[in-house]
């Protein structure tokens, strides 16, 4: 008996297993990418890739849902709350975007050191280890949700904490990763060739990696425990992580439109000066209310003003280079979703950022949808689109460095994808501007921030009517990706021109 | 010591300082536009975006109700702001100064 | 012009790069010492743990121009006195199970987190818990059974059950009753207290 029960489930086990292999047979036959144009290390960079396109999708996904609740309070309630569904939200954001940068540093790792890999296969055991514990993580986020108020739920369920919610025993994990990745940058580098750029993003893994290190500790004090979080949080997303970006934009550009490695690491020097110069104390701006010292509303006021001068210095080299090359490129959607980097960061960074940084004004503005207005443009702006132009580049060379132009085939659909996701989060940043606006009125302004006044600015029309709109725009970034994630598995099949043939040609 | 926004004047904060940044960036464009095309039209596009970002400021300073140091950051921003492109522009300028490309800097 | 002055040379930059990092961080750090210092518990901008047992209030301080927490007689929570450590293991289990249950992902917390439900910077101190009288009473029945005794305020919008055990909820209002407390350099603007005049 039992063992005829047991025969019978490995029989059905088998079945499924040889199911799902001639599935990811026949895909594989669809997409045709051929990985021999692939080195090591890009074929370590693709797991990653594929990896964070995954996670891109549970982010939408599971915003969606989020963003329903707030239409249908009802709807998922107690099976699948509005916390664990927007945990998972920006959770999914913050790992798919590193999953993206990891990616672009080995892909660019062997090529810019001219040697192999040192630790490819301690790379790859790093890449699965990382990955099933991001799963771990993500199934006990999704079936056990909350724990008891003790230490082990914080160890093994979640810690509750904002963008950092991973457990501790996740969060050891991370930073175990996140040093065999930084060993296997340093030490490919030092056995190939050292650079400027080597030298960047190294300083910025380190940075990187200690910063998460601030925020694993529990702390009863509320306001250190905020201070401490906030490192992590702004030093990563509006200093090292645009360090990161700045590098691999440099080495992006060095390749792609042959600019030479002096100008481009004094450059890269500039960028960082300009940024660490006003990103570090600009954490100010996120001590204003936490029960820190009041300097810290100048110190604040004060770099937030200094942060959109990088952005500035942009709009004068990107105008210089225009003048100065004749722009020769072979991967327009790669192209296309760099100029929306450069003009979403602009708009979300720079112009969302400022409108409502002056503790003047943060006074009413925080802690409302403008927060989440602010979020979701330049985190796009800023770094979804980078990833996605680099994930074009990367298929390009997996294609075999096929042409990828205005004359190739269907480019409707990466037009149509680039159009649908900026439209889409375009128009969720404007919705939630307009709610958010009407909060900081009606709930902090009006009402004085009381649990009355919070329902009264959620219960107006205006903010009801926001969230709809949110949430159709929601859908519209999600149809945008679909097509995206088609055009990344289609595009250049069947393309038999050559890149920098038919760049010659012209 | 800060004086919050008076309920009023939100609107025109939120709008003020964002037109700072967009002036801000549209003067460098047309700045950085005018060095390398001697259309005096530029050259005044640029300016005319410059005295938008000292009204904006100006206008942000009123309504922020900026006093004594805060003051600095108005000053910072129109300063800043002024000379941040130009001082970019010919660091781009020497930057790029070994290579044997032709702006209308150098022609000129 | 074929030679790159000093000021635009890749070296100069190296440099700069580096001292400016090197400077920003080491302010930082300064500040940093400073500031945990001026808000570690018992300071004058965040109060020992101990003020549970304190009379807390949030009003206009014209001098200072600023709202500031008021912090007065004894008015005892749950009845009973807290001694410092005491006081400090209850705040700390109330901490613990805001973070456990996930409070932030929904709530803001000194205006940090999500914007689904509101913020409970001052949540001890709001007017939403009717009276003094009642006010204990009725944050521990909400908290360890927010469905029956939901405050939507006519949103639909309803906390969940969190299993919190009668312990884990005196914690968690210790927890608030003491963030109340917290100088926050005068946010909310214009918070009306639940002890103040109509």
């Amino acid at each position: 008996m039992n063992t005829s029960g047991i025969n019978g489930v490995i029989q059905k086990a088998t079945a499924l297993y040889e199911t799902s292999q001639v599935c990811m047979n026949d895909f594989k036959s669809w997409v045709q990418l051929d990985s021999s144009h692939l080195s090591d290390g890009q074929r370590l960079a693709v797991k990653y890739f594929i990896v964070a396109v995954i996670l891109f999708f549970a982010q939408i996904l599971f915003g969606l849902l989020a963003a329903t609740q707030f239409i249908f309070p009802g709807f998922l309630y107690e099976i699948l709350d509005f916390s664990v569904n927007r945990m998972i939200h920006i959770n999914a954001m913050i790992v798919w975007m590193l999953y993206g940068f990891i990616g672009c540093v080995y892909w660019f790792l062997e090529d810019e050191s001219g040697t192999e890999i040192v630790g490819l296969k301690l790379g790859n055991i790093a890449f699965w280890v990382l990955t099933g514990a991001v799963t771990l993580v993500v199934l006990v986020y999704l079936l056990v949700q909350i724990g008891p108020g003790k230490d082990s739920s914080l160890w093994f369920i979640n810690e509750g904490r904002e963008y950092i919610e991973a457990p501790r025993w996740a969060d050891i994990g991370i930073v175990i990763v996140m040093l065999i990745f930084f060993y296997n940058v340093v030490a490919t580098f030092i056995k190939g060739k050292w650079s400027g750029i080597a030298g960047v993003l190294t300083l910025d893994l380190v940075a990187l990696a200690g910063l998460y290190v601030a925020g694993m500790f529990y702390m009863t004090n509320i306001t250190h425990e905020q201070y401490w979080w906030w490192w992590v949080i702004h030093l990563w997303v509006e200093a090292t992580w645009e360090v990161l970006v700045g590098v691999i934009m440099a080495w992006s550009l060095m390749k792609l439109l042959g600019v030479r490695r002096k100008i481009i690491q004094t450059w890269l020097y500039i960028e960082v000066a300009l940024m660490f110069g006003s990103g570090i104390l600009g954490l100010g701006h996120h001590y204003f209310w936490i029960g820190t010292p009041e300097y810290w509303l100048t110190i604040g006021g004060f770099f937030s003003a200094l942060e959109p001068i990088p952005l500035v210095a942009m709009v004068v080299h990107a105008v210089y280079d225009t003048g100065a090359n004749a722009f020769k490129n072979s991967n327009h959607p790669a192209l296309a979703w760099i100029i929306a980097q450069a003009f979403g960061n602009f708009f979300g960074a720079g112009v969302w950022g400022f409108m409502h940084t002056l503790p003047q004004i943060n006074m009413f503005t925080h802690g409302t949808q403008w927060s989440a207005s602010h979020g979701h443009l330049a985190f796009f702006g800023a770094y979804a689109t980078i990833n996605i132009a680099f994930f074009y580049l990367a298929i390009q060379h997996w294609r075999g460095d096929v042409w990828m132009g205005s004359d190739s085939q269907n480019t409707w659909r990466w037009k149509w994808a680039l159009g649908l996701l900026n439209g889409g989060v375009l128009g969720m940043t404007i919705a939630l501007l307009i709610a958010g606006y009407e909060q900081s009125f009606i709930e902090r302004a009006v009402e004085g921030s009381t649990w009355g006044g919070y329902f009264t600015a959620q219960n107006h029309p205006s903010f009801q009517s926001a969230m709809v709109w949110r949430l159709f725009f929601g859908g519209v970034t999600f149809a945008g990706f679909v097509l995206l994630v088609w055009d990344l598995l289609t595009i250049g099949k069947g393309e038999t021109r050559l890149a920098p043939e038919i760049i010659e040609m012209r | 010591m800060i004086e919050p926004v008076a309920l009023q004047d939100f609107f025109i904060t939120f709008f003020s300082s964002a037109l700072i940044i967009m002036a801000g960036a549209s003067y460098a464009l047309l700045f950085a536009w005018s060095k390398v095309n001697t259309n005096l039209w530029i050259k005044i596009a640029a300016y005319c975006s410059y005295s938008i970002l000292i009204l904006s400021v100006m206008e942000l300073t009123r309504a922020a109700q900026f006093q004594g140091y805060w003051l600095i950051i108005s000053l910072v921003m129109v300063i800043g702001y002024f000379f941040a492109p130009i001082g970019i522009w010919y660091l781009c300028v020497k930057t790029h100064s070994d290579l044997t490309i032709t702006t209308e800097e150098d022609t000129l | 012009m074929n030679e790159i002055p000093l000021w635009a040379s890749e070296t100069f930059w190296k440099k700069t790069a580096i001292w400016v990092t090197a400077g920003s961080f080491l302010v930082l750090v300064v500040l940093t010492m400073d500031s945990l210092s001026k808000t570690s518990a018992g300071s004058k901008r965040v109060p020992a743990y101990s003020v549970i047992n304190k009379k807390i209030d949030y009003q206009y301080n014209k001098e200072l121009h600023k709202f500031m927490p008021v912090i007065s007689e004894n008015e005892l929570l749950f009845g009973k006195e807290y001694t410092e450590q005491e006081a400090l293991q209850l705040v700390d289990l109330g901490k613990k199970t805001t973070q456990a249950k996930n409070c932030m992902n929904c709530h803001t917390l000194l205006g940090n987190g999500a914007y689904y439900a509101p913020d409970l910077t001052k949540a001890w101190l709001d007017k939403g818990w009717v009276s003094k009288e009642v006010r204990e009473d009725m944050m521990m029945r909400f908290l360890m059974d927010p469905e029956k005794n939901a405050r939507t305020f006519g949103s639909n919008r309803k906390m969940p059950n969190l299993n919190i055990t009668e312990q884990e909820a005196k914690g968690i209002i210790a927890f608030l009753k003491w963030m109340s407390s917290i100088d926050t350099n005068g946010f909310p603007y214009n918070f009306k207290t639940i002890n103040a005049e109509e």
